[in-house]
C-alpha cells in the first residue's frame, strides 16, 4: 500500500534504505500492525445491494511513523482504520488478516488508542480535571501526584491546551472551549498514556487539525504507530507525514509520491494532497464536465492534463500501476518479515493500570463533579421535586383523620411513589451522555464495568438523598402526617429507595435501546405499568393473579413502597366512620379490609425488599453490559460466516458491488436525539 | 439562450451540466440582443428570472440587483459580567452584484458575525453600530429580504431531497405559477446543485440512513437560491464534507460574472457573500473579493486575484510555491501557529525544515499587526472607501422583501401535506407512540378486564379512568424531540421568510389529526371493550372523543412549551411537571370539594383539563349502572349516588358540556402556541437587549464610581467610554 518512502517530505531519505522497516521495528520494541488482503463488505438485504467497503488492501504501520490514510470522502479511509482497531459497525463483514506484531488478537478494549471523530467528553469539566482524571484512571496506582500532575502539565503543554487548561468544555448552557481545542484535548487522552499504537479521525475541517499534526509528528519519533486519516490537509503536515496512503473507492489507488505520477504531475501553487485527491475524486469530473465551456476556467484547462482526463479513468490507471508496481511489491515483502519477527513484545497492552480502588474512587469524584455541575442532572429536578411537594403539601394540607382523608391519604401515598419516581426520566439525557463516555473509555479499556456501576451509585447517593429528603420533608410536615422522627425517616427512606429504583430501571433501558427518544418512550411505558400494578389503580389482591399479580407486581417496587408506606402512616391512627354515629375505623381496619393487604411482616420489611430490588435491578444492569460486551466477538463470528455463506451462494455477488462507503462514523445519526438539542440552543 | 435553457431542464447528470456550459458560451455570443427577449422556459442558470415575467409578461422591472456596502461596521458583545467585547472593529467593505465575495479568516476572527450582522441576525447581547446599506438606502435584513444559509442544516429527515426542494418551490413560488414550470425550477435547482444522484434518497434522521453532510449543505443551499434571491449569504458553505459542492456553487457565480460582463446587463447580476474556512487552491481562484478578516479587523479587501502576488508580497510575506494561497493567508494571521511554534522550539526533527519563509522569524501576532497596518495604508483601503462613499450616494432601487409569494391558502396546504408525509414516514413521531399505546392500553386492559358491578369495581373504575386519561395522555411527552425537530426547520424556514406563523400552527394542527384520531380510536377501543365499561354506542364515542380531545391538549401544550424551551430535557421536565399539577386537581387524588378553594379549586382545577374529562368521564360510565352492596343483603347502589357523594361530581352539568369544554381547550391552546412564538419572536429579542444595556449601564456607573473616588484609576475606565456611542 505504501511506497515504501519515496523521495519525498523533509526527511524522506533519512530512513530509507539504510534500515528496513521491519530491522527498524525490531529494534524499537513497539507496536507494529499489518494488514493483508482485506476486504469488507456491507451485505446487502432487502432490497439493497451488497457493498464492498475496502477492498485487498495491504500495509503495515511501524513504529515511529505515521501512516496517513487519504482519499476523497467515500472511498472507505474511516472503514479501514475502523477495522485495524477492531470497531467495525457490527454488520460489516471483514475478512483478510490484521495482526499485531505478526500475532492475532483482539484489537478494541484498550489495544489500540482511538481518537474518534465525535469528541466524546463531560462538558462539565474543565480541560485539566479531564486529563487528570484520566490520568488517575489509567496511570499506575503506585505513581505519586507530584508525577502524576508532572504528565498531566506535560502533555497539556505538548498538546497546546495550556491556555485553555482552566476553562470548561461546554456543554448546552455553559459555553466552553472551541471544537479544535476539544480534538486536542481528545488527543491529549490518547496520548496520555503513551499508547504503542494511536489511530485518529480528523475532523472535517482540517484547519484545526494542524496542531495535531504537528505534534503527533513530534510524538512519532517516539516508538508507536500511528494512522491518521484526514481529509485534505493543508500543505505542512502532508509534507511532514513520513508515509502516506491513498485509498481510493475501496482499493490502494497510489503511493504519495511525485515520482508515482509521471503523468499526473502537480502544478504549483497547488498543495500536493489536494493534487492527490483532485486525480481520484470522481466528483470532479461533474465538475469539470460543468465547467467545460467556461471561458474563464480555459486557460487553465490547457495547462492542467487532469482536465483532459475523467477522473474514473485516471483513478483507474493509478490502481493499475500501483498494483503491478515496486512499490506495491515492497509492502508485501516487508509485511512479510515484519510478521516473521517474533518475540520481540509480549507484554500485553491494556488500557488502565491503575488499581481497582483507584479507579472507582477517581471515577466517583469525576461523576459527582460531573452532577454537581450539571443543571440538569439534578439541580433542576431538585427544583422540580420541590416546587411539586409544596404543590403537593398545599393540596393535601393538613389531611386530618375524617373518613374521606382516608382516601387521601392514600392518593397522596400514591401520587408521591408514582408522579415523583416518575420525573426520573428527566435524569435520562444527562445520563445517556455519560453513558457514551463510559462507552468509549470502556472501549479505550480505562477500568470496567463493575467499577462504573458502582461509582455512578456512590456519586448519585448523595443528590438522590438530597431529593428525596427535601421532599419528603415538605410533604410530611404540610400534610402533618404522623408525627414522630421515626415515621418521617421512614417516609424519606422510602421515597429515597424508590427514586434509586427507578434511577436503575432507566439505566438498564439506557443500555438496551441507545437511543434517547425510544429510552424516553419505553422509559414511561414501563413505569406507568409499574404504577398500575402497584396496589393504588388496582388493590393488589384484585390483580388478575396470573402474571400482573405474581411475578410483576413482586418485581415492582412501588407495591413495595405503597405497602410500606400504608402501615407507616395509617396503623396506630383511629378514623372517622362514613355515617355519624358508627365505631371509628381503626388504620388496622382499614389496611385489611379497605386496602386488602395483610399485616404479617413490618414495614421495614418492606423498605429493606426495596433496597433488594435495587440491588437486583443494578445487577441486572450490570450484567446487560457484560453480556453485551462478552457476546459481541462471538455474534460477529457467526454473523461473518452466515453472511459469507449466504454471499457465496449468489452468483450475481461479484457484479453487484456498488462502492460506497458506509462507515457508521461519516454518517453520524441525525440529532434527534442528544447531540444537538443539548448542545446548541436554538438561536432566536 | 432560450433554446439551450429548455435543454437543460430535461437532461439529467453531466449532460445536462455540460448542456448548461454550452448554453452559457452561447448566450454569451449572442449578446445583449439577445437577452432582451424573454426566454420561454426557465434554465437553472436562467438569468431571466420568473420573477421579471410574472411582473408583467416580459416587462423588465429596472436595476433589481442589490448593492450592499457597510462602513464602520462594529459590533460589541456585552458579556454576562457586564463587561463588553468588541467581536468585529470598524469594517468598510462593500458587494455587488455579479460577484462573489469570500469572508476568509481563522476561526474566531469574526466572519460569522459579519454575515449576522448584514443579514440582520445578530444575537440580541451584541450591538452593531455602523451603517448597512443597501442600494444606497438603509434597509432591514431580516425575515426574508435576503436569503441566508446559515451553518446548522435544520432539514426534514424523512422528505427525500427531491421533495424537501419540491415542497419548499410551492411554499414560496407564487400560485399563479404552472405546475410544470416549478418543477422545472426545482430540477433546474437540483442539477444546478449537483444533487441528481441522491435526489431520491431520503436526507435521513436518527433512524433512516440518508444523504451525506456535504449533500445536506447542498440542499440547504439549494433551498435558498431555489428563489434566485438578489443577496445571498452562506455561512461556511464548504463546512460539509466535501468540496464539490462550493465548486459548483462558486460555478454558479463566476459563471454569472462572465455572462454578467458579456452581457452588460445589471439587472441579472445577484450579489454572494460567504464566509469559507479552507478553499482549496482551485476554489480560491473562483473569488471575486476576498475580505480576510483577523480578531475583528480587515487583513485585506480587494480582489481575490491580487491579495497572493500583490498585497501579500509586497507587505514583505510572499506565499512559496507548492502552498496553496489561502492557507498561506491564514497560516500568516493564525495565531494559533505562535503557540506551535512555542510548543516546538527546540525540537530537533523542526530545525532542520525551517526554510527562508519569513513566517519562521517573526511570531504571526507580530505578522499580523504588520499586515493589519500596511492594508490601512494601501490603495486597496482608499478604494474601498471611495467606492462604499460612492454606493451610498447613488440610490438605486427598493427591493421587495423578497420571502415568499405564494398565498396563504396555498402556504398551509403545502405545510399541511409536507408535515403529514414527516408524521407518517418518521417512525418516532407518532408510529413508536401508537405501539407504546397499544402495549399500555393492553396492560390496562388485562389489569381490568370486565370490571363488571361488585363493590369493589366503583373504585377500580374510578381508577381506571384516571389512569387513562393521566397516564396515557402523559406519554404524549414522548413526542416532544420531534416537536423540537419540528420547530428547528420552523425556526430557520421562519427566519428566511418562506412562510408565516399562523400558516405553521394551522397545518400542525391539521397534519397532526389523523394521527391523533388513529392512536386515540385504537387504544380507546381496546380499552373500552376489554374492560367494558358503560356499554352503548354513545357511551363508547364520547369515552373515545374524550380520550381525542385530551391527547391533542397535551400535544398543544408541548408544542407551546416546545417553541420557548428549546432543550429536550428542560421541555420535558416542565411538561411533566405541568400534567403532574393538573393531574393532581382533577378530582380524583383529592376530591373535588377538598380541594383548597383558593388558587388550587378555583383557577386551578378548571384549567386542568383532566378535570373536564374525569368529570364528563365519570358520568358517562357511572349514570344508569347499578353497583353491588359491601353486604349482599344491603341495598344496591345507583351510580347517581356513588358520582354525587363518592366522587362529588356535580350531575347536573351534562358530560357533553365538559367535552365541550375540552374541544374548546384544543382552540385555547393553540392560540397559546401561537402567542408563544410571537412572542419568543418580538419580545424575547427586546427583553435580552434591554438586560444587556442595563448590564453595560451598571458597568460603566460602577466604573464611574471607582473613578471618581481614586484620580489615579482614570486611566483604567477607557474601556468603558470606548464604547460605541450610539448603542441602543
Amino acid at each position: 500500500m505504501d511506497g515504501g518512502g519515496g523521495a519525498y517530505g523533509g526527511n524522506g531519505d533519512a530512513w530509507r534504505g539504510a534500515v528496513s522497516p521491519a530491522a527498524r521495528y525490531a529494534e524499537s520494541g513497539g507496536a507494529s500492525l499489518t494488514w493483508e488482503n482485506l476486504t469488507a463488505v456491507l451485505p446487502g438485504g432487502g432490497g439493497r445491494a451488497t457493498k464492498k467497503l475496502v477492498q485487498g488492501l495491504y500495509g503495515y504501520a511501524v513504529p515511529g511513523r505515521i501512516v496517513a490514510i487519504m482519499g476523497p470522502s467515500g472511498s472507505g479511509k474511516s472503514t479501514l482504520l475502523d477495522s485495524l482497531s477492531g470497531r467495525l459497525a457490527r454488520n460489516v463483514v471483514l475478512t483478510g488478516k490484521v495482526l499485531l506484531n505478526g500475532k492475532k488478537r483482539r484489537l478494541d478494549y484498550g489495544v489500540v488508542a482511538y481518537v474518534t471523530q465525535e469528541n466524546v467528553l463531560l462538558g462539565t469539566l474543565t480541560v485539566r480535571e479531564t486529563v487528570t482524571y484520566s490520568a488517575l484512571l489509567r496511570l499506575p496506582s503506585s505513581m505519586r501526584k507530584s508525577e502524576v500532575q508532572r504528565i498531566v502539565d506535560d502533555t497539556l503543554d505538548e498538546m497546546g491546551l495550556r491556555e485553555c487548561a482552566d476553562r470548561h468544555i461546554g456543554t448546552w448552557h455553559l459555553r466552553g472551549i472551541s471544537g479544535g481545542e476539544k480534538k486536542r484535548l481528545s488527543i491529549a487522552l490518547e496520548i496520555l498514556t503513551r499508547p504503542r499504537l494511536l489511530s485518529w479521525m480528523s475532523p472535517p475541517a482540517a484547519s484545526t487539525a494542524r496542531l495535531p499534526s504537528r505534534s503527533c509528528r513530534h510524538y512519532a519519533s517516539l516508538p508507536l504507530t500511528a494512522a491518521a486519516p484526514s481529509s485534505p490537509p493543508c500543505t505542512s503536515p502532508a509534507a511532514r507525514s513520513s508515509r502516506s496512503s491513498t485509498t481510493s473507492v475501496s482499493s490502494p489507488a497510489a503511493s504519495a509520491s511525485t515520482s508515482e505520477m509521471p503523468r499526473f504531475p502537480c502544478p504549483s501553487r497547488r498543495n500536493p494532497s489536494d493534487h492527490f485527491l483532485r486525480c481520484v475524486n470522481s466528483d470532479f469530473d461533474d465538475v469539470a464536465a460543468t465547467m467545460k465551456g467556461s471561458m474563464k476556467l480555459r486557460a487553465e484547462a490547457e495547462l492542467d492534463p487532469l482536465l483532459k482526463y475523467s477522473t474514473t479513468e485516471i483513478r483507474e490507471r493509478l490502481v493499475d500501476k500501483y498494483r503491478i508496481s515496486d512499490y506495491a511489491m515492497m509492502v508485501r515483502n516487508t509485511i512479510h518479515e515484519i510478521t516473521k519477527i517474533e518475540g520481540v513484545m509480549e507484554e500485553v497492552i491494556r488500557g488502565s493500570q491503575a488499581s481497582w480502588f483507584k479507579q472507582l474512587r477517581t471515577l466517583t469524584s469525576r461523576s459527582f463533579t460531573n452532577m454537581s455541575r450539571d443543571l440538569n442532572y439534578y439541580w433542576l429536578r431538585i427544583i422540580i421535586y420541590i416546587v411539586m411537594a409544596i404543590c403537593l403539601g398545599t393540596i393535601y394540607y393538613d389531611v386530618g383523620t375524617s373518613y374521606t382523608a382516608i382516601q387521601a391519604r392514600a392518593s397522596c401515598g400514591g401520587f408521591v411513589s408514582g408522579f415523583m419516581t416518575f420525573m426520573s426520566i428527566g435524569g435520562f439525557p444527562s445520563f445517556i451522555e455519560e453513558m457514551k463516555v463510559f462507552t468509549l473509555e470502556r472501549q479505550n479499556g480505562y477500568y470496567g464495568v463493575a467499577a462504573y456501576i458502582i461509582s455512578n451509585f456512590l456519586s448519585s447517593m448523595p443528590f438522590l438523598l438530597t431529593v428525596s429528603w427535601a421532599s419528603a420533608s415538605i410533604t410530611y410536615w404540610m400534610v402533618k402526617f404522623r408525627p414522630g422522627f421515626s415515621y418521617f425517616a421512614f417516609f424519606a427512606l422510602n421515597l429515597y429507595g424508590g427514586v434509586s429504583v427507578i434511577e436503575s430501571l432507566m439505566m438498564i433501558i439506557s443500555a438496551l435501546v441507545p437511543n434517547f427518544l425510544m429510552g424516553l418512550i419505553l422509559g414511561a411505558g414501563v413505569i406507568g405499568i409499574m404504577m398500575l400494578t402497584s396496589g393504588f389503580f388496582r388493590l393488589l389482591p384484585e390483580l388478575p393473579k396470573i402474571f400482573w399479580r405474581y411475578p410483576v407486581s413482586y418485581i415492582v417496587y412501588g407495591s413495595w413502597g405503597l405497602k410500606g408506606g400504608y402501615k407507616n402512616d395509617l396503623i396506630g391512627l383511629e378514623f372517622e366512620p362514613m355515617m355519624p354515629g358508627q365505631p371509628k375505623l381503626t388504620g388496622e381496619y382499614i389496611i385489611t379490609e379497605m386496602m386488602g393487604l395483610s399485616l404479617n411482616h413490618s414495614k421495614w420489611l418492606d423498605l429493606a425488599m426495596i433496597f433488594v430490588l435495587l440491588f437486583a435491578y443494578r445487577l441486572t444492569f450490570f450484567i446487560v453490559l457484560k453480556v453485551k460486551e462478552a457476546a459481541a466477538p462471538y455474534i460477529r463470528v457467526a454473523y461473518t460466516r452466515f453472511t459469507i455463506k449466504r454471499l457465496e451462494r449468489r452468483a450475481s455477488f461479484r457484479k453487484t458491488l456498488a462502492m460506497t462507503s458506509l462507515s457508521k462514523r461519516h454518517n453520524p445519526p441525525h440529532p434527534m436525539a442528544i447531540q444537538e438539542g443539548l448542545n446548541s440552543p436554538m438561536p432566536y | 439562450m432560450g433554446k439551450g435553457a429548455s435543454v437543460a431542464v430535461g437532461l439529467v447528470g453531466r449532460e445536462a451540466a455540460a448542456a448548461v456550459a454550452a448554453e452559457l458560451e452561447d448566450s454569451a455570443g449572442k449578446a445583449a440582443g439577445a437577452a432582451a427577449a424573454a426566454a420561454p422556459a426557465l434554465s437553472p442558470l436562467s438569468e431571466t428570472l420568473w420573477r421579471d415575467r410574472a411582473a408583467g409578461g416580459g416587462a423588465l422591472l429596472g436595476d433589481v440587483s442589490a448593492r450592499l456596502a457597510w462602513r464602520d461596521l462594529t459590533v460589541t458583545v456585552v458579556l454576562a459580567t457586564g463587561d463588553t467585547q468588541p467581536v468585529l472593529q470598524a469594517l468598510t467593505g462593500h458587494a455587488e452584484p455579479g460577484t462573489f465575495t469570500a469572508l476568509m479568516g481563522p476561526s474566531g476572527s469574526g466572519k460569522s458575525t459579519l454575515l449576522d450582522a448584514l443579514a440582520g441576525r445578530l444575537a440580541a447581547n451584541a450591538f452593531l453600530s455602523g451603517t448597512v446599506l443597501l442600494n444606497g438606502r438603509k434597509a432591514n435584513l431580516s425575515f426574508g429580504a435576503a436569503a441566508y444559509v446559515t451553518q446548522d442544516d435544520n432539514l426534514i429527515g424523512t422528505l427525500t431531497v427531491r421533495e424537501t426542494i419540491s415542497y419548499s418551490a410551492r411554499l414560496r413560488l407564487p400560485d399563479k405559477m404552472p405546475r410544470e414550470e416549478k418543477q422545472a425550477l426545482v430540477e433546474g435547482t437540483i442539477i444546478e446543485m449537483g444533487l441528481q444522484d441522491c435526489a431520491d434518497t431520503v436526507v435521513g434522521n436518527w433512524h433512516l440512513r440518508g444523504i451525506s453532510g456535504g449533500e445536506k449543505r447542498r440542499v440547504s443551499i439549494a433551498l435558498e437560491i431555489l428563489m434566485r434571491p438578489r443577496l445571498l449569504f452562506l455561512d461556511e458553505p464548504t463546512s460539509g464534507l466535501d468540496r464539490h459542492a462550493l465548486l459548483l456553487h462558486l460555478f454558479y457565480a463566476s459563471a454569472f460574472f462572465v455572462t454578467q460582463t458579456l452581457r452588460g446587463l445589471a439587472r441579472d447580476g445577484r450579489t454572494v457573500i460567504a464566509s469559507v474556512h479552507q478553499p482549496s487552491s482551485e476554489v480560491f481562484t473562483l473569488f471575486d473579493c476576498l475580505y480576510l478578516l483577523s480578531g475583528g479587523r480587515t487583513v485585506y479587501f480587494g480582489k481575490a486575484s491580487e491579495a497572493c502576488e500583490q498585497f501579500f508580497a509586497q507587505a514583505g510575506f510572499p506565499c512559496p510555491s507548492m502552498r496553496n494561497p489561502s492557507d498561506h493567508f491564514l497560516r500568516c494571521i493564525n495565531s494559533d501557529f505562535d503557540k506551535v511554534k512555542a510548543t516546538l522550539k527546540g525540537s530537533m526533527k523542526t530545525r532542520f525544515e525551517r526554510s527562508d519563509d519569513p513566517l519562521e522569524k517573526i511570531t504571526t501576532s507580530e505578522a499580523m499587526r504588520r499586515l493589519i497596518s500596511y492594508y490601512q495604508h494601501s490603495q486597496y483601503y482608499m478604494n474601498a472607501q471611495q467606492k462604499v462613499d460612492e454606493m451610498a450616494r447613488l440610490k438605486g432601487t427598493v427591493l421587495d422583501s423578497g420571502g415568499s409569494q405564494a398565498s396563504f391558502a396555498m402556504q398551509a396546504f403545502t405545510l399541511t401535506k409536507r408535515s403529514f408525509i414527516n408524521m407518517s414516514r418518521d417512525f418516532g413521531y407518532y408510529w413508536l407512540r401508537l405501539i407504546i399505546y397499544i402495549v399500555v392500553t393492553l396492560c390496562i386492559g388485562t389489569i381490568y378486564l370486565n370490571v363488571g358491578t361488585g363493590y369493589s369495581s366503583i373504585l377500580a373504575r374510578g381508577a381506571c379512568a384516571s389512569f387513562i386519561f393521566g397516564f396515557v395522555t402523559f406519554m404524549s411527552i414522548g413526542g416532544f424531540p420531534s416537536f423540537v425537530e419540528d420547530m428547528k426547520v420552523f425556526q430557520r424556514e421562519r427566519l428566511n421568510g418562506h412562510y408565516g406563523v399562523v400558516a405553521f400552527v394551522i397545518s400542525n394542527t391539521l397534519s397532526a389529526m389523523p394521527f391523533l384520531i388513529l392512536i386515540t380510536f385504537v387504544s380507546g377501543t381496546l380499552c373500552y371493550f376489554m374492560v367494558r365499561l358503560h356499554p352503548g354506542f354513545m357511551h363508547y364515542l364520547f369515552f373515545v372523543l374524550a380520550l381525542y380531545a385530551s391527547v391533542t391538549v397535551v400535544e398543544s401544550l408541548m408544542m407551546a412549551i416546545a417553541s420557548v424551551i428549546p432543550n429536550f430535557l428542560m421541555g420535558i421536565i416542565i411538561g411533566a411537571g405541568i400534567q403532574g399539577i393538573f393531574m393532581l386537581v382533577s378530582g380524583y387524588f383529592r376530591l373535588p370539594h377538598d380541594i383548597p378553594k383558593p388558587f388550587w379549586r378555583y383557577p386551578m382545577s378548571y384549567i386542568s383539563f383532566h378535570y373536564w374529562a374525569l368529570q364528563g368521564q365519570y358520568q358517562n360510565d357511572l349514570k344508569g349502572l347499578v353497583f353491588d352492596n359491601q353486604d349482599d343483603e344491603l341495598p344496591k347502589i345507583p351510580g347517581e349516588y356513588i358520582l354525587e357523594n363518592v366522587f362529588q361530581i356535580d350531575v347536573n352539568r351534562s358530560k357533553w358540556l365538559d367535552l365541550s369544554v375540552l374541544f374548546s381547550m384544543i382552540v385555547i391552546y393553540r392560540l397559546l402556541f401561537f402567542l408563544m412564538i410571537k412572542m419568543s419572536e418580538d419580545v424575547t429579542p427586546w427583553v435580552r437587549g434591554y438586560m444587556a444595556r442595563r448590564r453595560v449601564q451598571n458597568r460603566r456607573q460602577r466604573k464611574a464610581e471607582l473613578a471618581a473616588r481614586s484620580p489615579s484609576l482614570r486611566g483604567y475606565v477607557v474601556d468603558a467610554a470606548s464604547l460605541p456611542a450610539d448603542l441602543p
